[in-house]
């Protein structure tokens, strides 16, 4: 557990000291802030079913950063390290490949989720400005920024996979992206076919079309089995990653 | 301190460490020496367990390096080949950072790190990132952390590469001092160091183990200990002739033929001979002008050379 904290506090200074952290965290409030501002165009103009988080989370935009963040703060994890070769000596000094693995995990988890803080901003503001006069529902609130957590509990572990694949930042970076598209459009897909076939068939795929997901804890529905989906993954994932470092091990 | 038993590693196609087996004992300095691609690395790696081995143990002090791996890594400071460090961190905060993995706190561990700053003479850097260090001090930084934790053995993979001859006399002297109270495994290819510095040599080529001994017991034991040299006025293949047939000479080679007649061979010869007498006494007889005759006394490098180059004996 002391070997935990150690890296941990490690991998959050090294996050919050280098410039890519900052970089990322203004595209994602640049997305963020015309994802929210689109959402308000769209009710101002004319009467629309859902509100003002649905649309937020809906759109174009928020998927923009959806796809861009994994990628960007999870290519550096393992592929740094063994391109510097520091892994050398960080798994020689009495640290176990699961302590590293975790706190790199957790350390980037902790960085998302500041990610998505100053977007919460937004609603508050809103509400501010508009003295109230606006309805945003706590609940689907709730429920967006839990289903972000989730999935991002989830693309994060790809991410980590990615990286402990290869030495090359670009392509780790590149590995992620398209897994987590793959993943994505995988249930895009099945839903599309599902919209086609019978009941059965649909049930289904809710299981694993994130688009789906989004939209329903969007308008507020908590769901558990989503919630048990990604995070049983992300154990695999991450124990995949276990395998692949330890591997490396074996074989280089 | 170390005991290993019957090391081996395999990868597809390929045996990069053959059937190894030796010990260190507690305070030797022992130099691990080989050509490059002999397996080196890859069996210090073992050592420090961040390999495993396809077959054979490891024992550092008494732990096994991979069922008692993390009570085995605290024994050993190890300083990998080009000394990887993280580029991003201030010196001062990469050995807290280093000492605190490795078990330290509090007051304890900020008096170590002032003690091994100054003895690797990186206190004048502390606060500089690591990333903007000249090669020496890097090579520092990593003797620094390798240190940090007062570990019983050292474990250096070719500490002095790429660093300048007053350097290297540095890290040779630190190398020293260091062997009062630790047990050191040193890899290198400067071959006078070694000899300056170990108590015993181990040699590895190919994977196997050629050679391990004191470096005096190697240099005797070469059949082939030493050369003289010998410049003469003759015809240069009468005098080789002539020469062969002296006892204790294994070979003659003519290295030169000046223009006016001067003629320079260098001859092998048993370590437990010396025939200068009888040469000096074989130019007088042949009335053979002589300007040089000298002997030369086998290195560490004509052990070197004459144990991972087979055909060369």
């Amino acid at each position: 557990m002391r070997t935990f904290r150690i890296l941990l506090a490690k991998e959050l200074r090294s996050f919050f000291l280098s410039p890519i952290a900052y970089v990322v965290l203004a595209l994602v409030m640049l997305f963020n802030g015309v994802a929210f501002y689109a959402s308000v165009r769209i009710l101002q103009t004319a009467p629309s079913e859902g509100s003002l988080v649905t649309w937020t989370f809906n759109s174009p935009w928020f998927y923009l950063s959806y796809f861009t963040i994994f990628p960007l703060i999870t290519m550096r994890l393992f592929s740094e390290e063994q391109k510097l070769g520091t892994i050398e000596t960080l798994l020689t000094a009495p640290v176990r490949t699961t302590e590293m693995i975790f706190s790199k995990y957790v350390a980037t988890v902790i960085f998302y989720c500041v990610l998505w803080l100053p977007s919460l901003l937004n609603f508050c503001v809103f509400q501010w400005i508009t003295r109230g006069m606006t309805e945003i529902p706590t609940g689907q609130l709730i429920g967006s920024y839990t289903i972000v957590l989730t999935m991002g509990l989830f693309n994060i572990a790809i991410g980590c996979f990615a990286s402990s694949l290869t030495k090359n930042q670009i392509v780790a970076a590149i590995l992620s992206f398209s897994m987590i598209l793959l993943h994505f459009l995988l249930g895009a897909f099945m839903l599309y076919l599902s919209g086609q076939n019978n009941q059965q068939f649909a049930e289904l795929t809710s299981y694993f079309a994130s688009i789906q997901h989004i939209k329903s804890f969007a308008s507020g529905l908590i769901d558990t089995r989503p919630i048990i989906y990604y995070v049983s993954f992300t154990a695999l994932v991450l124990s995949l990653t276990h395998q692949v470092l330890d591997f490396r091990r074996w074989k280089t | 301190m170390i005991d290993v038993k019957n090391l081996t590693k395999r990868y597809v196609g390929r045996t990069a460490v053959d059937n190894i087996s030796f010990q260190v004992g507690q305070g030797e300095i022992v130099g691990f020496l080989g050509p490059n691609g002999a397996g080196k690395t890859t069996t210090l790696r073992m050592l420090t367990s961040y390999l495993p081995p396809s077959s054979g143990t490891v024992s550092i002090a008494g732990f096994d390096v991979f069922r008692d791996s993390l009570k085995a890594r605290k024994q050993i400071g190890y300083m990998p080949e080009n000394v990887p460090l993280y580029e991003d961190m201030r010196v001062k905060e990469y050995l807290y950072f280093r000492a605190k993995l490795k078990g330290l706190s509090g007051k304890d561990m900020r008096e170590r790190i002032g003690k091994v700053m100054d003895r690797c003479g990186v206190t004048d850097v502390r606060k500089k990132m690591i990333s903007s260090l000249s090669k020496g001090y890097r090579q520092r930084v990593g003797l620094a952390d390798t240190l940090v934790h007062a570990p019983q053995l050292l474990i250096l993979d070719e500490p002095t590469n790429g660093l300048d001859p007053n350097q290297i006399r540095q890290v040779r002297e630190l190398v020293k001092e260091l062997g009062r109270d630790h047990t050191i495994l040193i890899s290198t290819h400067i071959l006078p160091e070694v000899e300056a510095t170990c108590d015993r040599v181990i040699i590895i080529s190919e994977g196997k183990l050629r050679a391990s001994d004191t470096p005096q017991n190697l240099v005797n034991r070469l059949r082939t200990a030493g050369t003289v040299s010998l410049e003469v006025k003759t015809d240069p293949a009468a005098a080789t002739e002539k020469m062969k047939k002296v006892v204790g000479v294994r070979k003659v080679a003519k290295d030169s033929v000046s223009e006016d007649g001067w003629c320079r061979f260098t001859l092998r010869v048993e370590a437990t001979c010396d025939v200068r007498e009888e040469l000096y006494n074989m130019a007088a007889a042949n009335h053979w002008p002589l300007r040089e005759l000298a002997r030369h006394n086998a290195t560490l490098e004509d052990v070197f050379v004459e144990v991972t180059q087979a055909e060369q004996v």
